[in-house]
């Protein structure tokens, strides 16, 4: 499986930003700013269960759900 | 009458009555007062709350003062905002700031004021700013907490004091405080804009973060070499030399097309230590500086262009910006950058949007 990663940080950024643009580029940003950058993946990216745990952690610090 | 800015240079007590005779018939909601660390924090904070009682009065100690086109030392300056401009405002400090985490209770308070939860204030009419001990290196950690519970912006900067390094306060409710945050949250009347200009150009070069200590703010290895090496390596020159090119080449996390400054302070034993944190996996961009007056001036006047009119500014101006400046002897240029809009600002040891960075200004602009 791949992918995953980038599914999970999608859907930090959508449920943050609820579709306003200037979100989605904050959202971004402040992933980017806690270390995951999320231009870095793409549908191939591996699945490391290290990110996954970290996107996880994430997640809960920006109030979403993944 | 919207927004007056003012400065002395008086000693105290005589200083506040010099501000408060500049302020006129002014009657602010909101005071903003940055001064030199040659005035006792503790004292200009009382009095200064004292001359507006009416007002939210907030500051900081600085390492250099902004009003207006001149870029000053050794003074206070202020701004005073009314109700033409903030619709409404409360303010919280946060105390222990290295130790705990009050972001919460600051929450909590304005909740209280604005009787809303503060994740559902419209983050177009609501607007934050943050003063943060320069010296507490506790900066990413609240910047951090704070993008967390809400998409309210939050602009600001870290207390200085005149490059001693010794204390720095921020100043709130007649008091001054060292290991705190003074966080004020306000609805702008007529709308606001923010700004972040950093004069920098990518070199194409990348270091990643290979070894690291967060807290330290302290990276030992980037590419997995000492880091002075990689980072002498990245610019082509020895790493003796690289250690006197950190202004002009600081490294930048891109978020996007956008670098996030973090500035090389000090080397010891090849490890290299930044003014701000970089976590471990983090790739950063080798940074090469363009010219400040100009990059700022354009980004202003574009601002200013999509604003259609500027009521005021505040300017939140990196230290490493305003030594650049001196040595350059472009001071007078810099300001004369703000000439006609009431500006205030301060150098500060660290600026804060988003996240904490460095060698940038932060500037928030009402309309």
């Amino acid at each position: 499986m791949a992918g995953q990663i980038k599914r999970m940080l999608d859907s930090i950024i959508d449920q943050r930003a609820k579709g306003n643009p200037i979100l989605m580029q904050t959202t971004k940003t402040k992933l980017t700013l806690k270390g995951l950058d999320p231009d870095k993946f793409n549908s191939a990216s591996p699945d490391d269960p290290a990110v996954v745990e970290k996107v996880k952690a994430i997640a809960a610090e920006l109030g979403t759900h993944v | 009458m919207s927004i007056i800015t003012a400065y002395s240079t008086k000693t105290l007590p005589e200083a506040v009555a010099d501000l408060k005779a500049q302020a006129g018939r002014c009657t602010p909601c909101l005071v903003l007062c940055f001064a030199s660390s040659k005035y006792d924090p503790f004292t200009l904070s009382r009095e200064m709350q004292a001359a507006f009682p009416g007002a939210s009065v907030v500051g900081c100690s600085t390492a250099g003062e902004i009003v207006g086109d001149k870029m000053l030392t050794d003074s206070v300056v202020a701004m005073f905002l009314d109700a033409e401009v903030v619709a409404d405002v409360a303010v919280a400090v946060l105390q222990d700031v290295r130790g705990g985490d009050g972001v919460g209770q600051a929450f909590a308070e304005f909740e209280r004021h604005f009787q809303a939860p503060v994740s559902s204030l419209d983050i177009q009419k609501y607007i934050g700013l943050i003063l943060v001990d320069g010296l507490s290196g506790a900066e990413e950690g609240l910047m951090e907490k704070i993008g967390d519970r809400t998409d309210i912006f939050f602009v600001g900067g870290s207390a200085g004091d005149d490059l001693k390094f010794k204390a720095t306060h921020v100043l709130a409710n007649g008091k001054a405080y060292t290991n705190a945050a003074v966080l004020v949250l306000l609805q702008a009347k007529k709308g606001f804009e923010i700004l972040k200009t950093q004069s920098f150009k990518s070199t194409g070069k990348c270091l990643l973060a290979t070894q690291a200590d967060e807290n330290l703010r302290k990276v030992v290895q980037f590419n997995h070499k000492p880091a002075l090496e990689a980072y002498a390596e990245a610019l082509g020159v020895p790493s003796a030399e690289a250690a006197t090119l950190f202004m002009q080449y600081p490294l930048g996390l891109m978020a996007g097309k956008e670098p996030f400054v973090r500035s090389p302070q000090r080397v010891e034993d090849g490890c290299m230590y930044f003014y701000c944190k970089i976590k471990q996996g983090m790739e950063l961009q080798v940074l090469q500086a363009t010219d400040i007056v100009a990059d700022t001036r354009a980004a202003l006047e574009a601002k200013k262009a999509e604003m259609g009119h500027v009521s005021g500014v505040i300017d939140f101006h990196c230290i490493l910006r305003t030594l650049q400046l001196r040595n350059e002897h472009r001071c007078a240029e810099y300001g004369a950058i703000f000439a006609g809009i009431p500006a205030v600002g301060f150098s500060t040891y660290g600026e804060e949007y988003l996240g904490h960075i460095n060698q940038t200004s932060t500037m928030l602009l009402f309309k």
